[in-house]
């Protein structure tokens, strides 16, 4: 036992906290339930056993909990020998749980001891709408001092907040006593609870109420079997026949073996210091699992996260490879903008500056010449916004996509919900992001141009171009210097872009052409990465909204192994 | 009623159509309801009209005390262990023995009562299981046969009447139900007379505030009989009216086309083609296809021809050198593929984008399983595209291939004026070899304005050539230009036809298909 191990509580405390910190946000199958769960633990660590920890040797406190119409509150009158719970037909009847204790141990359940959450009421008794936060306290001498009596709400009423509160007030007990009646001891809802006990190892005492008296010893057998064989052999079970009402209250000898064992147990502070330690052992052991089955739920959580990022990743990313295939393979070459380059090559424009008569030299160039003059800028629009229409579809055929592969993965449905048709297509400023950004990089790519020519100002030719011709060049050269030119090009004369190389290689240096070609290639790269990441942190942000702290995992097993240690170490 | 309601068989017609159209449209569970409420409706209304009641109800609600007590005899034991019924029980009023119909149910302990009431014949009473024991598999067949029967009277006792298992799972998913469901408070007998009264009322209460107001309530206590013969007088009426399962088919469709109308978006509006394409979806379609490329190549060719035609002889063979454009892609032949080259990335980046245009426009406000099924069918359209579009420029009729009369006259004075040039060249020659000869005067040498005429016929025809070329040209490029606009306009009308046949027309196929499903489903759940 080292100074330094910390102690039950503190590491119990320490793993409360980290329960509660789990968060359930994406909708994969059984996250209800995990969320549920992840409350009961902290709702019993709160309520029962951080208190009972720090305090073994306050009261016992036996919880009264059972079915709609079981008869709990008349049973708990009849103990007492007084009107302290409403008894009613209507159901459900019990609105807000009563506690009844001895006059010496008020203080110990006033205060925030047990059931920190729930206020206390005292008093009168309360319209039929009592609060549910509330607890009314009572304190009666007919109780003796050491044991009190809690008044559950139906474990399966209509009402949800009395199936939750009767959830909870069982939690926090150290003794069930489970009322059902002859019609109900075989109900589904109510035995799930009993196999909740016997899984935490709880003490248990059940009482059979309104058996009619004819067949009384059949159906006390046939519950003795069922409690048997659900593993709940040491619960003592006491069976209360249907008699007339005697002025609201139970016959005193069909309660009277019942009343005699809850005095008894009062008394004995033996027999108490082993209920209350059977009841707290069990319910500490079965932590264990529960805390495995929750992390269990946020590991699937954080899969579901993974996989739905590494959709979005996989959609994006490829449309990246698009957008870097069309780039670099010179295909954006073809069609218009290679026209429009033919255009401008063959044009008088460029030899103009060469030759002097416009007739002798266009015969001698042929059918390349057209006779249209197209001035530089033309041509670099044309491929400006041949490069956005391409990042428009990307983006738009990415998007579309992701939210196809989200719908059919666990939870993506419901981080979809509502924003459908906004996360289907690329964001509505997308088009101007990209026509500003392939703008950007236009000019990227006149700035290296000039850079590099401004040694080579004496070459006449190149000044007359100017410099846009010569960026154009850059522009088309990088689309084609990758030798997407093969043979299969039939309306294209790629000669003319060639041509265009040559000149601009005799301007520039060989060397200097093939390292701005790659320059530019790789700026345009980047931007259009930059631009779809953009895109995908629109799903990236869904579900990092949605998803659990990556750390929480470890976090809460440290704690469950601190509890593990702290235990052990006692 | 005040509205008159249509009949079941129109109502279950509506909702076959709805799922036929939705069939291979629509990937939703709902449609599979559906479908397996016309099976279920197809087999119930071939078993006869019989009215088929079920006693369902909580372990220990005295069920089987009460189907006794109709019955008249000892049929289900009622005992007091729990769970107490374990297999469905049938009794059947009348002659004509429901076998098949029990066979259908699935029901296998049958008892025929002895001297039965002929107001009553034609009941085929059942006691369920009990829904909420620990045993599981009563449940499910008390779920099961929830679905078959055409009355349910819920069975429920003063201690178990606000059970959430009751009203969560039986009670509120029939709101819509209200009309088949009959609830019956048993033993009333161990409450006095103002403890009935307001637990009447607090069961009232909850049945109102579940959408089930149309809902009567009994009281009855099975082992007193009271209120028993106002039981028998509610199934008395419901037999001979001889419409329960009509009414329970009728509700039931009413339930599932309410699931169906959540696929429903609002119908197209009147008055808009939907199967013209719109402008932006033929141009992009255009671009892909290559029409820009042909059209280009349309003029070249023209104003190559126009050039050898018109030019001057001594120069426009050199145009032979070069291959024509136009017969270079190709086209013609609508059944062999065009060399015309792949769409490029852009192209088909457009392309793309336009098609996803035309889709969100018809699309704009149906339900998303709708837009899914319009998703996946211009994604098979999308495959065929290129072949199509490429077979339309192929097929495409450029306009006729002759050479325009009046080019030709121009080269036939080409040729004149060569001639004539030729001829002064041949007379210089003549001068020039006579002068060599020394023979100068031989022939004659006219002058013209002082000029003498073999220098004019060979200057003048020259320079008459090259002038009339001159003149020729922008004639020939605007002839060559109406061509090349000609050849566009054909080629788009193709190109239109073929966005039409493979994008709009699916598209608004899909739509009309929507909006007669809509149509359905509406007609179905009146």
């Amino acid at each position: 036992m080292t100074a330094a191990a910390p102690t039950v509580p503190d590491a119990l405390e320490t793993l409360r906290d980290r329960v509660a910190e789990l968060s359930f946000g994406l909708a994969v199958p059984g996250r209800a339930d995990a969320a549920r769960e992840a409350r009961a633990v902290v709702d019993q660590v709160d309520d029962y056993l951080l208190p009972r920890l720090r305090d073994l040797d306050a009261p016992l406190l036996a919880v009264v909990g059972g079915s709609t119409g079981a008869g709990k509150s008349t049973l708990v009158n009849s103990l007492l020998h007084a009107d302290v719970t409403r008894a009613g037909v209507l159901r459900p009847t019990t609105r807000a749980p009563v506690l009844v204790c001895a006059p010496a141990d008020r203080a110990a359940f006033a205060g925030d001891r047990v059931l920190p959450h729930l206020a206390r009421t005292t008093g009168a008794p309360g319209g039929p709408d009592d609060g549910h936060g509330a607890l009314r306290l009572v304190a009666h001498d007919a109780l003796p001092a050491g044991l009190a009596l809690l008044d559950a709400p139906d474990v399966d009423s209509v009402v949800t907040a009395n199936r939750d509160l009767a959830a909870q007030l069982l939690a926090a007990a150290d003794l069930w006593i489970f009322v059902t009646t002859a019609a109900r001891y075989a109900d589904a809802v109510p035995w799930d609870l009993l196999h909740t006990a016997v899984q935490r190892g709880t003490a248990v005492a059940v009482v059979l109420d309104r058996v009619p008296p004819e067949a009384r010893d059949e159906v006390a057998d046939d519950l003795a079997g069922m409690l048997r064989r659900a593993g709940l052999s040491a619960a003592r079970l006491f069976v209360v026949a249907e008699r007339p009402l005697d002025g609201g209250l139970l016959p005193a000898e069909e309660i009277a073996p019942l009343r005699a064992w809850l005095l008894g147990l009062a008394a004995d502070q033996e027999q108490r210091d082993a209920v209350v330690r059977q009841t707290l052992a069990g319910a500490l052991d079965s932590l264990s699992d529960r805390v495995t089955g929750l992390l269990a739920a946020e590991e699937q959580q954080h899969a579901a996260a993974r996989t739905l990022q590494e959709a979005a990743d996989a959609a994006y990313a490829r449309a990246r490879q698009e957008v870097d295939d069309a780039v670099a393979g010179g295909a954006l070459l073809r069609g218009e903008v290679l026209a429009r380059w033919q255009e401008f090559v063959g044009t008088g424009e460029w030899m103009r500056g060469l030759q002097a008569s416009v007739g002798r030299l266009r015969d001698r160039i042929g059918s390349a010449m057209t006779g249209r003059r197209t001035s530089p800028e033309q041509v670099q629009a044309s491929l400006g916004s041949s490069v956005a229409d391409l990042l428009q579809a990307a983006a738009d055929s990415a998007a579309e996509r992701t939210a196809t592969s989200w719908r059919s993965l666990p939870g993506g449905t419901a981080l979809l919900a509502g924003r459908e048709r906004d996360l289907e297509a690329a964001s509505p400023d997308f088009p101007d992001a990209a026509v500003d950004e392939v703008r950007d990089w236009q000019g990227e790519v006149l700035e290296l141009v000039r850079s590099e020519g401004a040694g080579k100002r004496a070459r006449a030719r190149w000044l007359s171009w100017g410099v846009n011709g010569a960026g154009a060049v850059v522009m088309v050269a990088v689309f084609a210097s990758t030798g997407g030119l093969t043979g299969g090009e039939v309306a294209v004369a790629g000669g003319t872009t060639a041509v265009g190389q040559r000149l601009l290689e005799a301007v520039l240096g060989d060397a200097a052409v093939r390292s701005l070609a790659a320059r530019a290639r790789a700026d345009l790269r980047e931007r259009a990465g930059r631009l779809l990441d953009t895109e995908r942190a629109r799903f990236a942000d869904l579900v990092t909204a949605a998803a659990p702290a990556p750390d929480g995992i470890t976090r809460l097993r440290a704690a469950a192994d601190g509890l593990a240690t702290a235990r052990r170490s006692r | 009623m005040s509205r008159r309601e249509p009949a079941l068989a129109d109502r279950l017609g509506a909702l076959r159509e709805a799922v036929e159209v939705a069939d291979g449209r629509l990937a939703v569970p709902e449609v599979g309801a559906a479908r397996a409420l016309l099976a279920k409706a197809g087999a119930r209304e071939a078993l006869g009209d019989a009215t088929v009641v079920a006693l369902a109800g909580a372990t220990g609600s005295g069920k089987s005390t009460l189907f006794n007590a109709l019955v008249g005899a000892e049929v289900s034991s009622p005992g007091v262990r729990r769970p107490t019924t374990g297999t469905t029980h049938a009794a059947v009023w009348g002659g004509d023995g429901a076998d098949r119909l029990l066979d259908w149910l699935e029901v296998s302990r049958r008892h025929r009562v002895e001297a039965p009431d002929p107001a009553l014949d034609g009941l085929v009473l059942l006691d369920l299981p009990d829904h909420d024991s620990v045993r599981l598999e009563h449940r499910l067949e008390v779920d099961r046969l929830v679905e078959l029967v055409d009355v349910l009277i819920w069975v429920l006792d003063p201690q178990k009447y606000a059970d959430a298992a009751v009203h969560d799972r039986y009670l509120a998913p029939l709101a819509g139900h209200a009309g088949v469901l009959l609830v019956v408070l048993n033993q009333v007998d161990r409450l006095d007379e103002p403890a009935g009264v307001a637990c009447r009322d607090d069961l009232r209460r909850l049945l109102d505030g579940e959408g089930l107001a149309a809902t009567p309530v009994l009281p009855v206590s099975a082992r007193t009989g009271a209120g028993l013969p106002e039981l028998r007088a509610v199934l008395e009426r419901r037999v001979t009216a001889r419409r329960a399962a009509t009414d329970r088919l009728a509700a039931d469709a009413r339930g599932v086309a309410g699931a169906l109308a959540a696929h429903c978006g609002t119908p197209s509006r009147a008055g808009r083609d939907p199967g013209r394409p719109g402008p932006e979806l033929v141009e992009a379609l255009a671009a892909a296809a290559g029409v820009p490329a042909v059209v280009s190549a349309v003029e070249r060719s023209a104003r190559r021809r126009g050039a050898r035609s018109t030019g001057w002889p001594l120069l426009r063979w050199t145009a032979r050198l070069r291959p024509d454009p136009l017969r270079r892609l190709h086209l013609g032949d609508e059944e062999a593929r065009t060399s015309l080259p792949q769409p490029g990335a852009v192209a088909a980046a457009g392309l793309r984008t336009a098609v996803r245009h035309a889709r969100d426009e018809v699309g704009a406000d149906l339900p998303q399983a709708w837009r899914d099924e319009l998703r996946r069918t211009t994604e098979v359209t999308e495959e065929r595209l290129a072949d199509r579009l490429d077979r339309a420029v192929a097929g495409a009729d450029l306009g006729p291939d002759r050479t325009p009369v009046w080019q030709r006259a121009t080269g036939v004075v080409q040729w004149l004026l060569a001639l004539v040039g030729l001829a002064g060249a041949l007379w210089l020659v003549a001068l020039a070899v006579l002068g060599w000869l020394q023979l100068d005067g031989v022939l004659p040498v006219p002058e013209v304005s002082g000029l003498p005429l073999p220098t004019v016929l060979l200057g003048g025809g020259l320079l008459a050539g090259a002038l009339l070329a001159l003149v020729a040209r922008p004639l020939v490029r605007a002839g060559a230009r109406r061509r090349a606009r000609r050849a566009r306009r054909r080629l788009t009308d193709r190109v239109a036809e073929v966005a039409r046949a493979e994008v709009a027309e699916p598209l608004a196929e899909t739509r009309a298909d929507h909006d007669r499903f809509c149509a359905a489903v509406q007609r179905a759940g009146r």
